[in-house]
């Protein structure tokens, strides 16, 4: 675990615009979190597991994925340098997950606990319309992929999200990009031959 | 005969729903751990202490095997259980919460408990002796997923006949771990008539 650094803490502020503290609270906010370092390849959190902690990346790419029948990772998002992290369902009715989320590069991310997270909501009423948007916006984000999923070509769904993703995501191993897109991983490779991204 | 496919992150998944189970376990009076539903078989206490004891052959050879396999840069490619091995350890897997036949177990592995010495700790015992064991299993798995798994095989508690890779030992364990949990549900579902 290790301390948080001024630009550590100006991305968490980021997280967080239009929330508004005094000196003391924001002290008392940012002792809140913690920072976690993963290598490559560790189990963030393991399904069978419950998620304890909410994150926000500081670097580094994960990956979230269930496993099917035949024991494959089915990647079902990715998070990097500046996006939240963790398995969220799992986080907030403190279930057992039925999902992994690995480090696929040394990752450092910045971790608070359920009791801290729900602390935060207590304390500062701000942060349900915080809490609003963010899971506004989650919802928006999976349904549109739900959409590109069941409407699009393979081709397509591999330009919109060359596209869109940050380059830190495109030199993650070929397989779990292919997954992501529901395609094989020789398709992926012949579509990233023959594309410009 | 179909291919038997063993992923470290699945043993893991696994190993951890057990660990769920046992825990709701600890939480049950002392009567009922302890309660046999016929004289000539095991009661709830009696299984964990059994699996305790069936740990002990690869608490060791883990220790020996691991420090000693060579670390990979990649991740740990997708391991094929050989077929007698799988027929080894699907002998032991239940099928859709069955058993699929009862075995008779080594004079070795079975479980002794003082009925008239036990109290809330000895019991209390028991499971966190479990929990020691067995996540150490977990550590060994996690460990294992950055080695090359392929470089050593070594005898399993059953004896030589039987060797094992470390996947291959880590799915005996968790199919033998499984076949007893469904034991203990079954146990559950009698002290409940």
């Amino acid at each position: 675990m290790g301390l948080m650094d001024k630009d550590a803490f100006l991305l968490l502020k980021n997280f967080f615009p239009n929330i508004q503290l005094s000196e003391e609270e924001e002290e008392r906010f940012k002792s809140l979190w913690s920072i976690k370092t993963f290598k490559q390849y560790d189990l963030i959190t393991e399904a069978g597991s419950i998620e304890r902690n909410f994150y926000i990346v500081l670097s580094g790419v994960q990956a979230i994925y269930i496993l099917n029948e035949k024991g494959e990772k089915v990647v079902l998002g990715f998070s990097y340098t500046g996006s939240p992290s963790g398995v969220f369902d799992s986080f907030v009715r403190g279930e057992p997950s039925k999902i992994f989320l690995e480090a696929l590069k040394p990752s450092k991310l910045l971790a608070i606990s359920k009791r801290d997270y729900l602390v935060l909501f207590q304390n500062h009423p701000s942060f349900y319309e915080w809490g609003h948007h963010f899971f506004q916006e989650v919802l928006f984000g999976r349904l549109s992929r739900e959409v590109e999923l069941l409407t699009l070509t393979a081709e397509q769904r591999y330009l919109s999200f060359m596209q869109r993703c940050p380059d830190e995501l495109k030199v993650i191993p070929q397989k779990y990009l292919a997954s992501y897109l529901n395609m094989k991983p020789e398709t992926f490779s012949r579509l990233r031959a023959s594309q410009v991204y | 005969m179909a291919k038997l496919i063993l992923t470290p992150e699945n043993q893991i998944q696994r190993l951890n729903a057990i660990f769920n189970t046992v825990e709701n376990l600890k939480g049950l009076p002392l009567a009922k751990l302890t309660q046999r539903v016929n004289p000539k078989t095991w009661s709830i206490l009696e299984v964990v202490l059994h699996l305790n004891i069936a740990y002990g052959h690869y608490h060791k050879k883990f220790n020996e095997i691991l420090p000693n396999l060579p670390s990979i840069e990649d991740e740990q490619t997708k391991f094929k259980c050989r077929a007698w091995q799988k027929f080894v350890i699907e002998g032991q897997r239940p099928k859709n919460n069955i058993r699929k036949w009862k075995m008779k177990t080594l004079k070795r592995f079975e479980p002794i408990i003082d009925m008239e010495k036990l109290n809330d700790k000895g019991a209390e015992e028991v499971f966190d002796t479990f929990f020691e064991l067995y996540g150490h299993l977990k550590k060994s798995i996690l460990t294992s997923r950055g080695k090359d798994v392929k470089k050593v095989k070594f005898a399993s508690a059953i004896g030589p006949m039987v060797s094992f890779y470390l996947p291959e030992s880590f799915e005996f364990l968790l199919c033998h771990l499984e076949r007893h949990m469904v034991q203990i549900s079954e146990i559950l579902d009698e002290l409940e008539k």
